[in-house]
């Protein structure tokens, strides 16, 4: 590895890795190391798979990569072979040979092994043809599953800074701002702020500026940030250098927290590869610019994504926001003006330099452009990391791309924007995401967690969860957040408990006006999202809680009970078999009953039913 | 000038004044808890929304994060605002528990007022009130967790403004903490602010605890006597007992706050052992004859040995009228004196700083905030004037330099730079530092005396080489200033320094830059004393002339030369040879033992005064209450006794200058009202700078500065300057100076049983590299022998003060008045480790 001196010494390397992965004849294994797949047992996969290959002496003829996330994690660990693109999905130890003895060697697929598609049955054989990949447009992620995020090499056979070798030769940092202004980026982080705007801003104030990257990705349920951190650390370090040549900055910080060690990792490793190569550090290509990039690691504070607590944080400070009538462009880090922007955001950049604003700004809607990464999750069939482009429905994301409610159950409700963000009904399933429709509906954008609800959630109760986690994660500082969610949260436990007041909504709907209106940063004005979209969408079912003292979903224990329907029981036992406390009693092929008294309502036998017998009153 | 209209009112405002402050001008009190003008805004508490009609803002917003800005108009009694508030005020009383009547705070706290002005009576919330442990923090500060509105005040206060870092917030959300991480007693000298600054009863005052409600207590302006920087309080009184000092705001000297050593220095005046009743050869006997015997014995001495048989000490800690009083005694008798320092090196010190003071160089404290260079030499703030130090924090924390020149352990709540040489090469170094940063046009410019000193600085030595690079970067530092301060302290400095700095400072001002001169000195007054004092005789060569049987009488006022003088032997035997030892205080001092006639005087609360402070600046304190014994002290601390007289009793006591003015006349027929106004004619007749002096009643609160300029001229030391003197070489001897400590020397403050509790043990500070040449390590016992006895001190060791030097605090509960002067130099083998039960 040597350091590249201008631009040509970055062109031609680039141009042999391309030429290497196209012209290879050899097989690629691309064996899924994300998070997600390696909880499921990559290492063990991994470690069986080299081990039959070199049995079979296939070592130097196939090419194993363990790459970043693919996406589709509910079916990890996931394999695709390359180049025909065979898609085996749960992998097994016990798997490998088969795969090994007949795919690889032979050219012949394990057919028990192929993908089946819950929905239609149907086997699919390619990755490509996966209804879950088949509807994206995966623009930022896609190189994931081709690239060993630990090699600089494998980025630069895709193209890798491409972007940084135009920015720094080819254009002036104003045509970089204009270029990330005309493509109508905005923040990925959850504010949706126009970036080139704010770079332009940033660029405007004097004083030692700073590019930070925002990789502190807080809300419950959400993790398209750290699989790019993780899958493709090299875009969003290019991403990043390139913002640090339109504002003229020469340090730049990832503020990543402490739980994402996975990040860390392949980030430092990224970051040191790329100073090897001399595209950090000083001199990069031999331009005279220096920029270099640190990391710190945060506590994991959920407030620390807010961009003052976060540059708070990052001076050593404790985590806490300030009010910004001074913005950070102007005075954030040290005082300094900063630029801060997402992850998805700076791995963005690249792709608006590379394929021309005009090519990013065609894909999206009106007010926002390109595509979006949504972590959905929840009741859904195929949870993972779907990328569309805005404006694509909810309908779409969820019942094409996810797959539909898991178990053929009734959709409810979809919560978009993380913790602070709303509850959407199905009325709204036609939605086309994008960050001004989902404010118009009482939500938000947010950094892209979709939790999909089935009919079995109970709406209070998920505001509950929610306010619960913001009022823990409230840093304190200001009264209305720090107080305010307090009482709502103990409003709310007390509906959820069977103790709700005739008042207790209103009461509720004034607190969330207050807090939203009194609290001092974005944590404490959006905190009240849930419970307010909430109460918009499904007010009735606060007022059976409160009124009838009942919890249709049978979420909230004291507000329902479980029996058993004599009509639909068949007297198959099975409830009875499951039961924790063995309070279900009956007759094979008899109706069987249920001790109210001594049930602790865990909900067992009625997951257990297949007829549908066991309902909740 | 933003121009903005608060409730229909108009106001003009300087640009960067917060729309709060904008409505404080006008007189409209928008209620606050978080908001602190010198801690500033961090909109936490949402208490002082005010609604924005028209102007760059709109809607109810925080006042306390919005600058006034032209075109503003704001209602703070718009109803969605005061709604709004009112909502706010309801959240910080959920957990706030109902414990006013038991609580300190409860009269003058601000929760209290803003909960009932907001108009907040109903609870809402039937839940459980939040809970918390309480700390133990020492015996100044009383902590109530439970109290607490999370203003962030203190935090901000003890962290951010001071620099200490042992109390803070811990935790997030509804859990936030403030405290310490375990109990312990607070770190800072400043911790009594916290009590100032909380706007509920989570820190209280602990001595005065439960002791009464703010409108129990008679409140009046007043003066902190306890160092040089004459900072403004309020003394609360009650039952003719000071029970609590707090901080009074003061745009030029001390802002909004005060140190502990101030702060709770006061129980002086409220001792038990105070001597109320005059003496005659210890017997209590009337004022009057004690006057008319004291003035029949100094008439008797003067006729038969001359006036000059008779001398007089005055004493730093009096007032200005006290000093006068005495200088025209001494005037119209010709006695000698008065002297008013025990260590001559301390007075010409003291004389030189106040000579070289001029107006154009001198500084408040609160300009020590503004500068972007502070050099101080000597000085240890800390210890000798703790207020400085939050001065110096505020420059620091606006990214201003410091840089220490002292052999101390300096420690400071901020990073620094230390120049750590003994005392003797101070001046060279300094005198070094000039050198380097004077450019040449300036030295071209320079008069020919001017020049004759800069060019008898010697070119180098073993000292700079050995600390060159630290004094290439201050040096270097220095040239790059532009609003810079010198510190100058009086204490542990040669004779040379006060006036090098001095001209160091006019040098550097001739160079184009702003430049302050900040003197610290030893008491309160001593600037007064500077200007009355008599040059002649020192108290060396009065003590010389008693053993000699030329001084027969000796006149103490208010000064315990037992406290001061080194050499207590010949002190107590010099002493005994006296005719008459004539003593007034208004302490308890050893010298009373020995005195022949005693008069007991009035302390500042109960005589007033003016004091001038190290600046130059004469401040007034107001007459707290009119003396006596404390009711405390009468009926066993109960209530009130029901028995009846005329006369408070213990009020026997005078004011000194009262005394002075009585023995001054012929008899004591003297009415003693209205001779306060004779003082301060008086006053304006002894100085030509007390001419300025306004009348008593309009009298500014931040007093007035008189510095001498160049008409008034004390001495000429200019030649004195023409070679800095270098310290002896020898490895084999040391310097040992002794010093002041935050707590434990001052007079006034060692007599706070509360302070006592903060002291630390006596110990004499050494170098790592010396302790490890004479084989000794920390906490070892050891005994310094000098020419007139012997000092045995455990020893404290640290790497943070310069090689080759002893440094003993002035400690109340150590005898160092054995050394035989106050900074001696003592070869290694004078220095002995002994075991703990070897006696001394």
């Amino acid at each position: 590895m040597t350091t590249l001196e201008n631009r040509e010494a970055l062109r031609s390397i680039r141009s042999s890795f391309e030429a290497r992965l196209r012209d290879s004849k050899k097989k690629l294994i691309s064996l899924c190391a994300g998070s997600g797949c390696g909880a499921y047992g990559t290492a063990k996969v991994y470690d069986t798979l080299m081990e039959q290959l070199a049995e079979h002496n296939l070592e130097n003829e196939v090419e194993v990569k363990l790459s970043g996330c693919h996406g589709f994690c509910e079916k990890g660990p996931i394999m695709v072979i390359h180049p025909e693109g065979i898609f085996y999905p749960q992998l097994k130890e016990k798997h490998i040979p088969d795969i090994v003895e007949n795919t690889i060697k032979n050219g012949d697929l394990v057919k028990k092994l192929i993908f089946k598609d819950p929905a239609t049955k149907k086997k699919i054989t390619y990755e490509k043809d996966v209804p879950f990949y088949k509807l994206q447009q995966r623009v930022i992620f896609g190189n994931n599953g081709i690239i060993d995020p630990t090699r600089i090499e494998d980025y630069f056979s895709v193209g890798g800074y491409a972007a940084l070798e135009k920015a720094l030769f080819d254009m002036s940092p104003k045509e970089i701002i204009d270029e990330v202004k005309k493509s109508g980026l905005r923040g990925r982080g959850g504010g949706g702020f126009p970036a080139g705007r704010k770079w332009e801003t940033c660029a405007k104030h004097h004083g030692d500026r700073y590019v930070i990257c925002n990789a502190d990705e807080g809300d419950p349920g959400a993790y398209m940030d750290r699989s790019l951190l993780e899958g493709n650390p090299h875009s969003v370090l290019e991403g990043m250098i390139v913002g640090a040549i339109a504002v003229g900055s020469n340090e730049g910080y990832v503020y990543v927290r402490h739980e994402y060690p996975l990040a860390v990792t392949n980030f430092s490793q990224a970051l040191e590869s790329a100073r090897k190569y001399g595209l950090l550090g000083k001199n990069i290509l031999g331009t005279g610019f220096d920029f270099d990039i640190h990391i710190s690691r945060g506590g994991g504070a959920f407030v620390c994504g807010e961009s003052t607590a976060l540059m708070a944080s990052l001076e050593g400070k404790p985590g806490r926001p300030r009010a910004k009538y001074i913005h950070t462009v102007e005075k954030g880090f040290r005082n300094n003006p900063s630029m801060l922007n997402n992850v998805e955001t700076w791995a963005n950049v690249p792709v608006i330099i590379n394929k021309g604003s005009e090519w990013y700004a065609s894909i999206g809607t009106e007010g926002s452009k390109g595509t979006k990464i949504f972590s959905l999750v929840g009741k859904v069939m195929n949870t993972g990391l779907v990328e569309v482009p805005m404006g694509t429905t909810l309908r779409t994301i969820i019942f094409d791309i996810g797959g539909g409610i898991l178990k053929k159950k009734k959709f409810k409700a979809v919560q978009t924007g993380g913790p602070s963000g709303g509850c959407i009904p199905e009325e709204f399933l036609d939605l086309g995401v994008d960050f001004d429709e989902l404010t118009k509906v009482g939500s938000m954008m947010g950094s892209g967690g979709m939790i999909v609800m089935d009919q079995d959630t109970c709406m209070v109760d998920v505001a509950r969860y929610f306010i619960e986690f913001l009022q823990d994660e409230s840093c304190g500082q200001c009264n209305p957040c720090r107080e305010g969610l307090k009482q709502m949260l103990d409003v709310l436990t007390r509906i959820c408990h069977g103790h709700g007041r005739e008042g207790d909504l209103e009461l509720l709907e004034e607190l969330s006006d207050m807090v939203a209106n009194a609290s001092l940063c974005g944590l404490g004005t959006s905190a009240p999202n849930p419970v307010m979209s909430n109460i918009r969408y499904f007010r009735e079912e606060y007022e059976t809680h409160i009124r009838d003292k009942k919890c249709p979903a049978g979420v909230c224990k004291p507000l329902f009970f479980y029996e058993i329907d004599q009509e639909l029981c068949t007297g198959c036992t099975l409830c009875a078999k499951r039961c924790p406390e063995e309070i279900i009693s009956g007759e094979q092929k008899a109706p069987h009953q249920l001790e109210q008294d001594k049930c602790i309502k865990c909900g067992i036998c009625y997951e257990a039913c297949m007829f549908d017998a066991v309902v909740v009153k | 000038m933003p121009k903005l209209i608060i409730d229909n009112q108009e106001i003009d405002v300087q640009p960067g004044t917060k729309v709060i402050d904008a409505a404080e001008q006008l007189g409209i009190m928008i209620p606050r808890f978080c908001y602190h003008p010198a801690l500033g805004s961090v909109g936490a508490c949402r208490v002082c929304a005010v609604k924005f009609l028209q102007g760059p803002f709109k809607g109810v917003q925080m006042s306390c994060m919005i600058d006034a800005k032209d075109g503003m108009v704001v209602s703070t009694t718009d109803e969605e605002a005061v709604d709004f508030r009112k909502y706010v005020i309801e959240w910080l009383m959920l957990h706030h528990p109902h414990d006013c009547p038991v609580c300190d705070e409860g009269g003058h706290c601000l929760l209290q007022d803003m909960t009932v002005a907001g108009g907040h009576g109903l609870r809402r919330y039937q839940g459980k009130k939040r809970t918390h442990h309480d700390q133990h923090l020492g015996p100044l500060v009383q902590h109530e967790m439970n109290r607490c509105i999370q203003c962030y005040r203190c935090s901000r206060f003890y962290q951010k403004f001071s620099g200490y870092r042992d109390l803070g917030v811990l935790q997030i959300g509804e859990r936030v903490y403030f405290g310490r991480y375990q109990a312990g007693t607070l770190e800072s000298p400043f911790s009594g602010n916290l009590i100032d600054i909380c706007p509920t009863g989570v820190y209280t005052d602990k001595p005065s605890r439960f002791i009464g409600r703010r409108w129990d207590y008679e409140r009046t302006p007043s003066l902190c006597i306890n160092c040089s920087l004459g900072c403004h309080t309020v003394v609360s009184t009650r039952y003719r007992e000071i029970v609590r000092q707090e901080a009074r705001f003061s745009e030029a000297v001390n802002g909004h706050f005060i140190c502990d050593r101030g702060r709770y220095g006061f129980f002086y005046a409220s001792q038990e052992k105070r001597p109320r009743y005059a003496q005659i050869n210890g017997n209590e006997v009337s004022w009057e004859k004690s006057i008319q015997t004291a003035r029949d014995q100094l008439n008797r001495i003067s006729q038969e040995s001359g006036p000059g048989a008779v001398a007089s000490v005055g004493s730093v800690r009096s007032s200005l009228e006290t000093q006068a009083a005495l200088s025209r005694l001494c005037q119209k008798k010709g006695w000698q004196g008065p002297v008013y320092w025990i260590d001559h090196g301390q007075e010409m010190n003291v004389k030189t700083a106040a000579a070289e003071l001029a107006d154009e160089l001198a500084v408040s404290l609160r300009d020590v905030e503004q500068a972007d260079y502070i050099l101080a030499v000597g000085a240890d703030p800390v210890n000798e004037a703790p207020m400085l130090v939050l001065a110096l924090r505020q420059a620091q924390r606006m990214g201003a330099k410091v840089c220490f020149l002292d052999p101390r352990p300096i420690g400071l709540p901020f990073s620094f730079q230390h120049i750590s040489v003994a005392p003797q090469a101070m001046d060279l170094i300094l005198a070094h530092l000039l050198k380097e940063t004077i450019d040449q046009d300036t030295i071209k410019g320079l008069e020919p005396h001017e020049k004759k000193i800069f060019d008898a600085i010697p070119n180098n030595s073993h000292l700079v080489s050995s600390n060159q690079k630290l004094l290439n970067a201050v040096a270097n530092d220095i040239r790059l200033s532009q609003r810079l301060v010198i510190v100058c302290g009086t204490d542990v400095v040669s004779e040379t320094i006060p006036e090098r700095a001095a001209y160091f400072a006019r040098l550097l001002a001739k160079m184009g830059k702003q430049v302050g001169l900040f003197y610290l000195l030893p008491g309160a007054n001593a600037f007064g004393a500077a200007l009355l004092s008599d040059d002649a005789p020192t108290f060396g060569r009065i003590l010389d002339e008693i053993e000699a049987g030329l001084v027969r009488a000796l006149v103490l006022v208010e000064n315990d030369p037992y406290g001061y003088y080194p050499d207590r032997p010949r002190l107590e035997r010099v002493l005994q040879q006296l005719d008459l030892l004539l003593v007034m205080d208004y302490l308890d001092v050893r010298t009373i033992q020995d005195a022949d006639v005693f008069l007991p005087t009035l302390t500042l609360y109960e005589a007033g005064g003016f004091f001038v402070n190290q600046e130059g600046r004469i401040q007034k304190a107001s007459i707290a209450y009119q003396g006596g014994h404390p009711i405390s002290q009468f009926s066993n601390g109960n209530h009130p006794p029901r028995s009846f007289r005329n006369q408070i009793p213990g009020k026997e006591a005078q004011p000194a200058w009262q005394a002075l003015i009585e023995l001054a006349n012929e008899n004591s027929a003297t009415p003693k009202q209205g001779v306060r106004a004779d003082i301060l004619a008086w006053l304006v007749k002894t100085h030509p700078l007390f001419s300025k002096l306004p009348p008593d009643n309009a009298f500014p609160s931040d007093g007035i500065r008189i510095n001498p300029g160049k008409d008034i001229h004390f001495r000429s030391a200019a030649d004195r300057l023409v070679v800095p003197t270098l310290a002896s070489e020898s490895a084999d001897q040391m310097e040992l100076i002794t010093v002041d400590w935050t707590f434990g020397t001052e007079e006034l403050s060692t007599r706070s049983p509360h302070l006592r509790k903060m002291e630390s043990k006596p110990c004499v500070f050494m170098h790592s590299n010396d302790a490890a040449q004479l084989d000794i390590s920390e906490g070892d016992k050891v005994a310094v022998r000098s020419d007139t006895g012997i000092v045995s001190i455990h020893v404290t060791i640290t790497d943070n003060m310069a090689p080759g030097v002893l440094i003993i605090p002035r400690h109340q509960r150590l005898d160092w008045q054995h050394l035989g002067a106050s900074k001696i130099t003592v070869s290694k083998d004078q220095i002995r480790k002994i075991r703990e039960e070897e006696p001394c």
